[in-house]
């Protein structure tokens, strides 16, 4: 029988012209943006009616990447979004777990409870954040950022595992059990690998909250933690389209980067060998 | 209860209690006690945003906007999910707009859609308009074309990856018995498939929904000044010259997260009415 | 059981919120620290004031969105501060707008100090700010560099009308101006009525910004209607604003059929204007920067041949300012900060049009004579508008109140289409 997933393809391979129409719509529709961000970063100018940009330039982007404060911006932003990610991811899984299992009752409640950072209006969760971090004296510092960040991360990832485990099979983890297994030894030997290609996903989803954060990390950082979306997005507000693009590629490289694990992500289904 | 969920619970309290407390703040901003502005204490702040039509206009067309752009990525992460997900180029496309900043998505469908961007200029070349001006109105515009496009690509990767993560734990070992049983693909994907699929997504949609109806960035960069987003309106009366009229802020924030109450309530109710996937 | 808990725990946290952050004094200050501290600074030599700052850090919350302010902040002030008075200056982002917002978060919840000790503000912010006793001071009658600052100025010794009372020190100025291209438009309208006649003969070709640029675009053709800005200087008077308001509106309505749109929709902020010009969209542009066309040229955001243009009938000149939290955490080094900016040196490198092109707050007449020469040498740049000519049309702004209704008035009328 063969291996779910593969259904007899060869694996990573679309062969379906049906499904090679689908890639090829999704890969216009996805790289047409950043096509014209990239053209746009890279010219001197580019008015109406010209369709190429009629000079390059490389000095906005030389500009910005030897400016050593966008550089030690991009090391706090990374480090939040790799906490925030683990952290999150950790938190949402061993709730998400908990809450899948729980009576219809206590689900609904904290269901409700992980929702609330996501539905709340970002005006009532931006002060609500910032009281928060400034009774507990952490307002302005990075700590009081990350709290800021793992916040809306847990909630986003506790509801993207309770439908990933919704659809999960605990036959497997009941079946371990009635066999003797410890609760730590069925985490570890039967629910982790499975959920493995699911935790790494949430881990860099949280980081990708994390990393594009922006009025949250000025309501409680208070303008003193600089993250790159900080430093940066007040000018690609600014109407300098090459300058604006320019920062635009700057924040998103790294995440691509982190995007690619997410690609990598079982092909296999969950079952285990 | 163990100890362990019982740590469970606390973590998820946690994450809720600075929304919930905003929430309160909210509450008693929007009557005058808190924030910038506070004095005259009663539901004038009330009164004035509910008996606007303007905030109505914003209100409606917000929805309208947000939900096209929901339905339109949770579509796209579907036909995404079920057709490329044996494909390792297919699931690094699908998530790719993850990496781009929200502006800078908006930045880039003003380059691509805007009457002077390059859509227009390809018209332009080709003879079909003569200036920026022919060329249709797909931003600022009353109906949001650029608005919803925008942030359906922007929001689609979230969807597509839960709709995967659907996929891959449930596997195709089930659609795949229901084929060797004899059912054509559309059945399967129609009585196997999909439920599984709309119970992982529905969760996430309505989290994408409460995300757009919030989100400010885009709605700013893309959309008309009337009907003015609600997020934008929100920030603008945050940021009103009045002081007094601060307030209202928070007043348009708690119409917005009754929305979300409303969203969430009802899928409740769609979720129970459905019976359970087998 | 473990709900009830958590219920009981977060009305806890809620309590704790009720006790307040400071309590004003019957004269509107604050007892807070900084209060505290700047009293005490102010009755102590410059010299001391200097010392305590040494080796501090001073975080400065301004606007970030134009490279160039970045560069001249960072790369010119920043270092000689370190230098000079072995401060380390943060220039980090924050809007007059949100800051009160934050302020006043701060000043209910919070405990002890902030994090900035100097923020940049201007007229409508700093009226905010003072009703809400959120500023420390006064102060900025200690700084000796003040003594060059040009108090005869109606633009420098009043902000939007308001008395500074020692509560901001000024750091520069801008006047608004129109932009256009003079290869599309050579021969541009002048005046308001000019204007208005071109709009009609070229529909489609015009508009406004929602944000403060557009704003002050509107209230400059107010005052012009109104007969001149003499006829709403004083405090605000509701009995002059309605009619001021009504014949701009009505000018308004005539005209918007003929905006860009139509009149239905417009940009949110001045950048999508710019952004329209550079593409041929809109004929014109604005900034309230009279200089920023030069610098947007120079960054390739505007086409070359296009220049700034002040009306006839005069354009809005302002200043900003910056002011002191009234729960910085260095007051000290951030008046050391402002002196600095105060500084001939830093005048001059501010205003030449290579570098930013703010407006120096520093009376000529004040300055040495060397001085007098080098700022001479920068009216001659043939990309900068003409001194006198700024100043034959320059206006000043008027009492805040007028730009808070006038905002409002238009979003919910013009924008909205109330009747």
């Amino acid at each position: 029988m063969t291996r779910p997933g593969e259904s007899g393809r060869a694996a990573g391979v679309v062969t379906r012209p049906a499904d090679r129409a689908v890639l090829s719509i999704l890969f216009v529709v996805v790289a047409a943006p950043v096509a014209v961000l990239a053209l746009r970063a890279l010219s001197a100018t580019w008015f109406y009616p010209e369709i190429l940009p009629p000079a390059g330039s490389m000095t906005t982007l030389v500009a910005l990447a030897s400016d050593a404060r966008l550089w030690r911006a991009g090391a706090v932003s990374a480090v939040l979004a790799a906490a925030t990610g683990v952290g999150a991811a950790t938190i949402a899984l061993a709730a998400g777990r908990v809450i899948a299992r729980a009576p219809k009752a206590v689900r609904t409640a904290a269901g409700a409870a992980a929702l609330l950072p996501v539905i709340a209006p970002p005006i009532a969760l931006g002060v609500g954040l910032q009281v928060v971090a400034l009774r507990a004296y952490v307002s302005g510092t990075f700590w009081g950022v990350l709290f800021a960040h793992l916040v809306p991360a847990t909630g986003y990832l506790t509801l993207y595992f309770l439908g990933v485990l919704s659809a999960y099979d605990w036959s497997l983890e009941d079946e371990a059990r009635t066999l003797g297994a410890a609760p730590h030894q069925v985490l570890a030997r039967v629910a982790l690998p499975v959920l493995r290609p699911r935790l790494v996903e949430a881990v860099v989803l949280g980081a990708l909250i994390s990393w594009a954060q922006l009025a949250l990390t000025l309501v409680v950082g208070a303008g003193a933690v600089r993250t790159l979306p900080v430093e940066l997005l007040a000018l690609v507000r600014s109407g300098d389209d090459r300058l604006a693009a320019a920062a635009a590629l700057a924040l998103t490289v790294p995440p691509a980067l982190a995007v690619s694990l997410l690609a990598r992500g079982a092909r296999r289904t969950g079952t285990v060998a | 209860m163990t100890s362990r969920d019982r740590a469970a619970f606390l973590a998820i309290g946690l994450v809720a209690a600075p929304a919930a407390l905003g929430g309160v703040y909210s509450v008693a901003a929007a009557l005058g006690f808190a924030g910038a502005g506070a004095g005259d204490v009663g539901l004038s702040r009330f009164i004035a945003v509910l008996a606007s039509a303007a905030v109505w206009r914003s209100v409606a067309w917000t929805l309208a906007i947000a939900a096209v752009a929901t339905v339109l990525a949770a579509a796209a992460a579907v036909a995404v999910a079920v057709r490329l997900q044996a494909s390792r180029a297919g699931r690094w496309l699908a998530v790719f707009p993850l990496a781009v900043p929200h502006v800078a998505a908006a930045l880039a469908a003003l380059i691509l859609l805007g009457q002077s961007g390059l859509l227009s200029r390809m018209a332009f070349a080709t003879g079909m308009t003569a200036s920026p001006a022919e060329f249709p109105p797909l931003v600022y515009d009353r109906v949001g074309a650029g608005l919803v496009l925008a942030m359906a690509w922007k929001e689609f990767p979230f969807l597509a990856l839960t709709a995967l993560a659907v996929l891959d734990t449930r596997g195709h070992l089930f659609e795949e018995t229901a084929r060797t049983l004899g059912a054509t693909a559309a059945q399967a994907f129609r009585l196997v498939t999909w439920p599984l699929l709309w119970r992982g997504l529905a969760p996430a949609s309505v989290a994408v929904f409460a995300f757009l109806i919030g989100h400010y960035e885009m709605a700013a960069l893309l959309g008309p000044s009337d009907p003015t987003a609600l997020p934008v309106l929100t920030l603008e009366r945050s940021l009103d010259p009045d002081l007094a009229r601060r307030g209202e802020a928070h007043v348009l924030g708690l119409i917005a997260l009754a929305i979300c109450v409303g969203v969430v309530g009802l899928h409740q109710r769609a979720r129970r009415a459905a019976p359970e996937a087998s | 059981m473990a709900v009830l808990r958590r219920a009981a725990f977060r009305s806890l946290v809620a309590l704790t919120l009720a006790a307040p952050g400071g309590c004003a004094a019957p004269d509107g200050r604050n007892n807070t620290s900084t209060q505290v501290e700047i009293e005490s600074l102010a009755g102590r030599s410059w010299d001391s004031v200097v010392a305590r700052a040494r080796g501090t850090t001073v975080l400065w919350r301004m606007w970030r969105g134009d490279a160039s302010i970045n560069a001249f902040v960072d790369g010119w002030v920043a270092p000689r501060l370190g230098e000079r008075f072995g401060i380390t200056l943060e220039a980090v982002e924050g809007q007059g707008p949100e800051i009160v917002n934050a302020l006043v978060t701060e000043r209910e919840a919070g405990r002890g100090r902030g994090t900035a000790s100097l923020v940049w503000i201007n007229g409508e912010t700093f009226s905010q700010l003072r009703q809400e006793r959120l500023l420390a001071g006064p102060w900025s009658g200690r700084l000796p560099n003040g003594a060059c600052v040009d108090s005869a100025s109606a633009f420098v010794a009043r902000d939007f009308g308001q008395d500074p009372a020692g509560y901001e020190s000024p750091w520069g100025t801008v006047q608004f101006a129109l932009i256009f291209d003079t290869a599309r438009t050579p021969r541009p309208p002048r005046t308001v009525a000019e204007l208005a006649g071109w709009i009609h003969a070229h529909p489609g070709r015009f508009t406004h910004d929602q944000g403060f640029t557009g704003t002050t675009f509107l209230k400059g053709v107010m005052y012009a209607l109104a007969g001149g800005v003499d006829k709403l200087q004083g405090g605000f008077d509701e009995g002059r604003y309605a009619s001021a308001r009504d014949t701009l509106f009505a000018w308004l309505r005539d005209l918007s059929p003929d905006f860009w749109r139509g009149g239905v929709t417009y940009p949110t902020e001045v950048a999508a204007m710019h952004r329209l010009f550079a593409n041929g969209e809109i004929d014109f542009t604005m900034s309230y920067n009279h200089n920023e066309v030069v610098t947007k040229v120079r960054q390739g955001v505007l086409p070359p041949t296009s220049r700034a243009l002040l009306l006839r009938d005069g354009t809005i000149a302002n200043t900003h300012y910056v002011g002191i939290p009234f729960n910085a955490p260095n007051p000290a080094g951030a008046m050391v900060v402002a002196d600095f900016l105060l500084s001939a040196e830093a005048q001059y490198e501010k205003q030449r049009p290579s570098v930013w092109g703010d407006g120096s707050v520093c009376a000529r007449a004040a300055l040495p004579a060397e001085w007098r020469a080098r700022f001479a040498t920068l009216d001659g740049d043939h990309l900068a508008l003409a001194p006198d000519s700024l100043r034959r049309y320059a206006r000043p702004e008027v009492a805040p109140e007028y730009h808070a209704r006038l905002v409002n008035d238009w979003r919910r009328i013009i924008r909205g289409r109330e009747r």
